[in-house]
């Protein structure tokens, strides 16, 4: 087809140019270096909301414990608790049940700091408006979600699975009284946004992220509502690796414990960062606040 | 469905004058037609409850943001950026591809064993060491290498590599081993008669006429690399895939139009490009070179030498400084696969592998699951070779440039590339939005995806095509509809059928990353088993997977022989 091979040699020359001119190695993707902190967290939100999150609190930990801090993002859960595994990632930010199983592959591993609002947390059913469902008070209203459509988050979610999961069956809802097959939205947020289009009649998440939408007038409270929010369980919590002490010194552990517990919501640039993560401060946790999530998620089968 | 179809076949072919190959095809047809409506039943076309209504106004959405796509700097930039990371890394899988592909093909050629020890008999040989070494990659999807790779290597760029290079490998060592074996013998059989030792006689006998052949493929092969970098971008690996869930997940959509633009002109120029060179070279269809038919007339490429010569001195050059820019750009580590952290993640996983679950339960649900996924890929490959045969002919150069016919090949073309642009697990995340879990909704996706790359195969055998029948048939007055029907319509099918039944395959092997995003069968089984960090479950899934691939590929080779 081509003439002459000049047409090779352009095509290829420019290929590289191309390639070459317009990118020096990309400066965005953070080299994980020998003696930098890496963090991660679960992507359970917008993405792009969660680099705002973790860069500010990189920066933080940062300047508190005089070591490199570099946040590396995934795309899903199991990824960050495998990154954790594998020693990609020293510290993580794991929701309860990728919590317990991110320990049951690292020994040793210790949660060790939560937010305020963790050790008391819920999840909340939402409805659209149209379905007509109405809010109730005792868990036995969920069979009001027979026969409609609904979607969870993220498969591997506390908040947005698992412990919804557990409450519908608590009250005799399984999957397949559902209308369809449930969906598995991914995140919080996309569980908000279908809810709220009508793609799910209703849904179930983290009452956190709902509370932080509703305040910020995300979401329009004409067209989804809250209608059941469960009892308290623990979630969300830090997760460190037990080998960081060899990397950066005996001591170590104490040091982030000390940097979280220090955040104080009376300084602003502290008070950014307790709200991007909706919550007053942080506190110490252990691992035996989880034992009972444990044996949720092995009464469904999400942990073998 | 058409289980009951290997032997009947066989012995047909094998008990009958070579005439009634007719109806081998008929038996094909009739299998075909009660496979699609078995299918339809499976994938829960006639259950109720299949279109969620309520979410049009995401679709709306999703359709009107292509009006306003995103076009801030920073965006454009990132999207920039994600485009490279996925031609890197394509070029980066294809690189190591080919030479695992190179050694592959050249041990498991026939030709190769034969040159060495003339006397001894092939099955004894270690020829078929080789070849079946090649079997178990070539079946698993580069997904499910991605997931297993960066469970062990961690998060690297090189996982997207070898994810890419092994499969792909195994696949253009099958491919280049045939080519060598097809490729006439009389220099190499002089030169070895001659006393010249076997590797020096294949490089000055063989090789040289196998050359173009093996070129072409491997162009043909960036093509698919391009697609698959994009896939393993969705399942987190980086680039335009990844860049595209993350838009899509946010619920994005004038984002994602950007990324999903950068992706058309990407595979695009791609495609375009690689079609060009195989016609340079002279071998213009994939199937002529996977299929073994003969290559492209001895004169014709003899006629071409000059031209395929220059081709190939300027491919050569463009892989000379594409590869290592790709390798500098996304920067892997290769440490890591001799590092002895990663012996002893591998070490634990496969411990926690074996022995598979094969359980009475779990063997239950994995044939359910089984059945199910054979039914999502027969749907999927009906569909989208019912659609790409009937897109083909408007997506067909046409002979006479009137601004019409123009017209309506752009329009066609455009679409097509549209349809298999976009991987197949964001079809599905699209889909989903309408049309609740479960088989349904990826099978639909697979279709669509291979109904792109379907209609542009069979294009091209239409461009081929001989034209005179309809031509006569026109001059002599045909209405020109019927004209296509009897004339145009015959010349191509078979060709059509035998790019059909070789997509099946890949429609079979795609189903599982549809299942990633949630949309049934058996890969939506090991999502969530992956997710649970069930590892026996996932051996005896992939077991599954594994002999449902091969079952189809034997199928899909005795439909073919049947047509041909």
């Amino acid at each position: 087809m081509f003439r002459s091979s000049k047409t090779y040699w352009a095509l290829a020359l420019f290929a590289s140019v191309v390639l070459a001119a317009c990118t020096a190695p990309p400066a965005a993707r953070p080299q994980a270096s020998a003696s930098a902190f890496v963090i991660s967290a679960i992507p359970d939100q917008d993405p792009e909301r969660l680099n705002r999150l973790y860069g500010k609190l990189s920066d933080y930990l940062k300047a508190q414990l005089g070591v490199e801090v570099i946040y590396k993002p995934v795309t899903d859960y199991g990824a960050v608790v495998n990154a954790f595994r594998t020693g990609d990632v020293d510290m993580a930010w794991f929701g309860g049940l990728t919590g317990v199983q991110a320990r049951l592959q690292v020994e040793g591993a210790q949660a060790i700091i939560q937010r305020d609002i963790d050790e008391n947390f819920h999840s909340v059913f939402i409805a659209n408006t149209a379905s007509g469902i109405q809010p109730f008070e005792d868990i036995s209203g969920l069979t009001a979600l027979k026969g409609r459509t609904f979607t969870f988050g993220s498969e591997s979610s506390t908040s947005g699975r698992l412990m919804p999961q557990f409450f519908m069956s608590q009250a005799g809802v399984a999957l397949s009284d559902l209308k369809g097959e449930p969906g598995f939205s991914g995140s919080h947020d996309k569980t908000i946004k279908l809810v709220e289009a009508g793609a799910y009649e209703a849904g179930a998440l983290n009452e956190q992220v709902w509370k932080a939408r509703v305040a910020a007038g995300e979401v329009d409270t004409s067209k989804v509502i809250v209608i059941w929010r469960t009892p308290a369980y623990y979630d969300y919590h830090w997760i460190v690796r037990p080998d960081v002490e060899q990397k950066f010194g005996a001591g170590f552990i104490e040091q982030v414990k000390k940097a979280f517990l220090s955040l104080d919501a009376a300084n602003p640039a502290h008070k950014e960062i307790l709200d991007l993560f909706g919550a007053q401060k942080f506190i110490e946790t252990k691992n035996e606040n989880y034992a009972n999530i444990e044996t949720i998620a092995r009464q469904i089968g999400k942990i073998k | 469905m058409s289980s009951s179809l290997g032997t009947p076949l066989v012995t047909l072919q094998a008990t009958l004058p070579w005439r009634s190959v007719l109806n081998g095809a008929r038996l094909v047809a009739f299998a075909a037609l009660l496979a699609f409506v078995w299918s339809a039943v499976q994938v829960g076309l006639f259950r109720g409850d299949l279109v969620n209504a309520g979410g049009w106004a995401l679709v709306q959405q999703f359709f009107a943001a292509a009006l306003r796509p995103e076009l801030s700097t920073d965006f454009l930039l990132l999207t920039l950026e994600a485009t490279l990371v996925t031609f890197a890394y394509a070029i980066g899988g294809l690189a190591l591809s080919l030479v695992i592909g190179s050694l592959g093909g050249l041990l498991s050629s026939e030709v190769w064993w034969q040159a060495r020890r003339p006397k001894a008999r092939l099955l004894s040989s270690p020829w078929l060491i080789a070849r079946g070494a090649l079997v178990v990659p070539r079946a698993i999807h580069e997904a499910i290498w991605g997931l297993f790779l960066v469970r062990i290597l961690g998060l690297d760029p090189l996982v997207a590599i070898l994810a890419l290079g092994i499969p792909f490998g195994a696949i253009t060592a099958k491919v280049f081993s045939e080519i060598l074996d097809e490729t006439p013998r009389d220099a190499l059989r002089a030169l070895l008669n001659s006393g010249v030792p076997p590797a020096r006689a294949m490089l000055y006998g063989l090789l040289p006429r196998a050359l173009p052949n093996l070129i072409s493929y491997s162009f043909y092969r960036l093509e698919c690399a391009i697609r698959s970098a994009t896939v393993l971008g969705v399942i987190g690996a980086g680039g335009l895939g990844y860049q595209i869930l993350l838009s899509l997940q946010s619920l994005r959509y004038q984002e994602m139009w950007t990324l999903m633009a950068a992706l058309l002109v990407l595979s695009g120029l791609t495609d375009w490009l690689s079609a060009r060179i195989r016609q340079a070279l002279g071998a213009p269809t994939r199937l002529e070179l996977n299929a073994g038919a003969d290559c492209a007339s001895e004169a014709a490429a003899r006629a071409r030498a000059t031209s395929g010569s220059r081709t190939l001195l300027g491919l050569l050059a463009a892989a000379l400084v594409l590869t290592p820019l790709a390798f500098w750009y996304v920067q892997p580590d290769p440490s890591r696969l001799f590092a002895p952290h990663t012996t002893m993640l591998l070490g634990d996983m496969l411990r926690q592998m074996f022995p598979p679950d094969l359980s009475p339960a779990n063997a239950l649900t994995l044939l359910n699951l089984a059945a199910q996924t054979l039914a999502m890929s027969v749907f999927a490959i009906a569909l989208a070779g019912l659609f790409g045969i009937l897109l083909a002919y408007p997506a067909a150069r046409p002979a006479r440039h009137t601004r019409r016919a123009m017209f309506t090949y752009g329009i066609a073309r455009a679409f097509l590339l549209f349809c298999r642009a976009i991987p197949a697990p964001v079809w599905a995340l699209l889909i989903l939005f309408i049309i609740f879990p479960g088989p349904l909704p990826g099978a639909l996706a697979i279709g669509v995806h291979n109904l792109g790359i379907l209609g542009r195969l069979i294009a091209e055998a239409v461009e081929n095509a001989d034209k005179r029948p309809v031509r006569a048939l026109q001059h002599a007055g045909v209405p020109s509809a019927q004209a296509f029907l009897y004339g145009g319509l015959p010349m191509t099918l078979p060709q059509s059928l035998a790019y059909i039944f070789y997509r099946w395959e890949n429609c079979m092997r795609e189903t599982v990353i549809i299942g990633f995003v949630g949309a049934g069968g058996l890969g939506r089984l090991l999502t969530e088993q992956l997710s649970s960090f069930d590892y026996s479950g996932v051996t005896a899934t992939l077991i599954m997977l594994l002999i449902l691939t091969f079952a189809v590929d034997v199928l899909s080779n005795t439909a073919r022989r049947a047509i041909r």
